[in-house]
């Protein structure tokens, strides 16, 4: 009793599985093989296609998040276009976790945005402004802007603000003005644009 | 000095920073910001140094192609923050004899009917004065000590700092926090350093690791208790999800996870469930797969 | 018994919502705390017990519905009334916003009387 040390290497280098076994295991009734197995697809792009379409039925949050840190990790036009789909999902879950995972891939995701921000659902379009909050890109600042000037919804409008927030400088003003004349029913777009340029 | 100056050989101009800064991410999870641009070039063109290059691309090009002499590692070694002290936020050992032990033993069937020891995880453990913290902890202050088997395990991607966490050599700055009492009974000054028994230092196991490594923190099962603290700080999103799902699966389901007082899973991964212990906030891996 | 003031958890991942709530609440005599996702919300309801929560739904890490389940669940148990706030009431969210143990659903943008309103009637016993 007391402490013990063990000094094998905890079995670390037991071969890891290969891509199509995990695949497999992507159907596991058991969470945990599941939620290992989307992790243990890290960087494998033959997964890809296998991983895209369980995204969606995936019932266990854990190992959505897992199939989803993969996914995000691969940065491809496949997987941006599967994955912004979801930005319309009714499953607020599905759709924020897909917006977080979108805004951390700076390489496919520009492509899309054109077409996202046109979109007629508006719940796609704030979830867009989301996206581009985080996305580390020097367009994202622009895209914001114009959903601020074009947007025909208001919390459309209130979103791209709020994403534009951080990064706001006295050239917005005249935009973020106008905005507000574009909307004056609106309180809380008034409120945040007197918040914003003080 | 401007950024047109190449002087000796050795200084990065903004591309190289760049080109290195994705590689290095890609390789540990490390994301450095502009901000640290003049640490990071001082740190590169020691290595570049020290490996004989004569400049940043043939030094770059042979880190890349075929790595032989380990100039990865030596740069891992010397670009992160490495830290610590003894006792270092002490209220999580707190926590951890009073309130997190007793749940893992009662959770594990009680003394007595343990299938296997109480195994607990720092990592990063940096020069090791976190696990041998809770080494000392354990045995000075936890009143089962003497009847559950504890595997203390501490490993860190920096093997310059394992070696010195195997040596156990410490300065005054590391050993602040001691009890004198402590200091009396488990370490010998040696100079105006202070080496740490051979009792203490054996029942700690080192490995070296990438915490954001999936396939190799596979190796890192059924722990107990993780204490993941002070790293997570320096990883972009993306990294730090995935060291989070690592740290799960090397859980129990009912596992502890603490992280650094200025830490939160909150910015990090909902997979956790946060637990409030009187000390603070800690992490647990849910029983049976979901929150 | 004097100037006990009602403590707030105002949850949404927009800071312009927040700083929007948050005065709103204020000068309504309660005493504000913020948080930016339904995690932080949990960690910061482990810490303090507040007398009402204002809850967004879509947030990063964690959306509110899961958020209100876990405030009602086990690991919190507060037994504070929450509101719960969303965009649009287009996709059923009312209906899932009480199943999860919301006490009242308002739709953006909220207007500023109707939610002072509420909030004092939901804290009634709380104080003055
Ligand atoms: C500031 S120390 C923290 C030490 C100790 N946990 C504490 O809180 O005092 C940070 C350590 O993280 C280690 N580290 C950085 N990136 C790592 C990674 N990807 N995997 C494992 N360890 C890492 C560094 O080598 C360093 O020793």
């Amino acid at each position: 009793m007391g402490l013990v040390r063990r000094d094998q290497q905890p079995a670390a280098e037991k071969a890891a599985p290969s891509a199509a076994s995990l695949v497999e295991q992507l159907d596991d009734p058991d969470p945990d093989v599941r939620r290992e197995a989307a992790l243990g697809l890290d960087g494998s792009a033959e997964a890809v296609p296998a991983l895209i379409p369980r995204v969606a039925g995936e019932t266990d949050p854990a190992v959505r998040d897992a199939m989803l840190t993969t996914l995000a990790a691969h940065d491809t036009d496949e997987v941006a276009e599967a994955l912004a789909v979801h930005l319309a999902s009714d499953e607020a879950s599905l759709r924020t976790s897909a917006a977080e995972a979108l805004a951390t891939m700076p390489g496919s995701v520009p492509a899309i945005i054109p077409r996202l921000v046109q979109d007629p659902d508006h719940d796609v379009r704030v979830m867009t402004a989301m996206v581009l909050a985080d996305l580390p890109h020097p367009g994202a600042l622009t895209w914001l802007a114009d959903m601020i000037r074009a947007d025909p919804h208001p919390n459309v409008v209130t979103a791209a603000i709020d994403a534009l927030l951080p990064s706001i400088t006295p050239e917005h003003t005249e935009l973020l003005r106008d905005a507000v004349h574009r909307f004056p029913d609106d309180p809380f777009l008034r409120f945040t644009v007197e918040a914003a340029v003080g | 000095m401007t950024s047109s100056t190449k002087t000796a050989g050795a200084a990065l101009t903004v591309s190289d920073f760049e080109k290195f800064r994705d590689y290095f991410y890609k390789r540990t999870g490390i994301q450095f910001t502009e901000s640290k641009r003049y640490f990071v070039d001082k740190r590169i063109e020691t290595c570049i140094r020290q490996a004989g290059y004569s400049g940043f691309a043939s030094w770059f090009a042979a880190l890349r192609l075929n790595d032989r002499s380990g100039l990865l590692q030596e740069l891992i070694n010397q670009l992160t923050v490495n830290e610590t002290y003894f006792l270092r936020e002490d209220y999580q050992f707190e926590s951890l004899i009073r309130t997190v032990l007793p749940d893992v033993l009662a959770a594990r069937g009680g003394v007595g009917r343990l299938n296997g020891p109480v195994k607990i995880l720092s990592l990063p453990c940096s020069t090791g004065e976190e696990p041998y913290s809770i080494a000392l902890r354990l045995l000075e202050e936890w009143d089962q000590i003497d009847h559950v088997d504890v595997e203390i395990h501490g490993a860190d991607i920096d093997s310059d700092v394992l070696a010195r966490a195997e040596l156990a050599s410490y300065n005054e700055r590391s050993v602040h926090r001691v009890p004198p009492a402590w200091r009396k009974k488990y370490f010998t000054p040696v100079g105006v350093r202070y080496q740490l028994d051979e009792g203490i230092r054996d029942a700690v196991t080192l490995h070296q690791i990438n915490v954001c490594d999936t396939v190799a923190m596979r190796g890192f099962r059924d722990f107990d208790v993780i204490f993941c603290r002070n790293v997570l700080i320096y990883f972009d999103e993306l990294s730090s999800r995935r060291a989070a799902e690592n740290l799960y699966g090397a859980l129990r389901p009912g596992g502890y996870l603490f992280l650094g007082h200025s830490e939160s899973m909150s910015r990090i991964s909902p997979i956790f469930t946060p637990a409030r212990l009187p000390e603070g906030i800690v992490y647990q891996r849910p029983i049976g797969g979901s929150r | 018994m004097t100037e006990k003031r009602p403590k707030v958890l105002v949850v949404d991942d927009a800071a312009t919502v927040r700083l929007y709530h948050t005065t709103l609440l204020t000068g309504a005599g309660f005493e504000v705390s913020e948080a930016a996702n339904g995690l932080e919300a949990v960690e910061a309801a482990l810490n303090t017990a507040f007398d009402l929560f204002v809850i967004d739904v879509n947030m990063p890490k964690m959306n509110g519905y899961t958020c209100v389940e876990t405030l009602r669940s086990a690991t919190v148990g507060t037994p504070a009334p929450i509101v719960m706030i969303s965009t649009e009431d287009s996709r059923g969210d009312a209906d899932r916003a009480y199943a999860a143990g919301a006490n009242l659903y308002l739709v953006k943008p909220v207007d500023k009387d109707r939610l002072a309103r509420v909030a004092r009637m939901l804290t009634a016993g709380v104080a003055a």
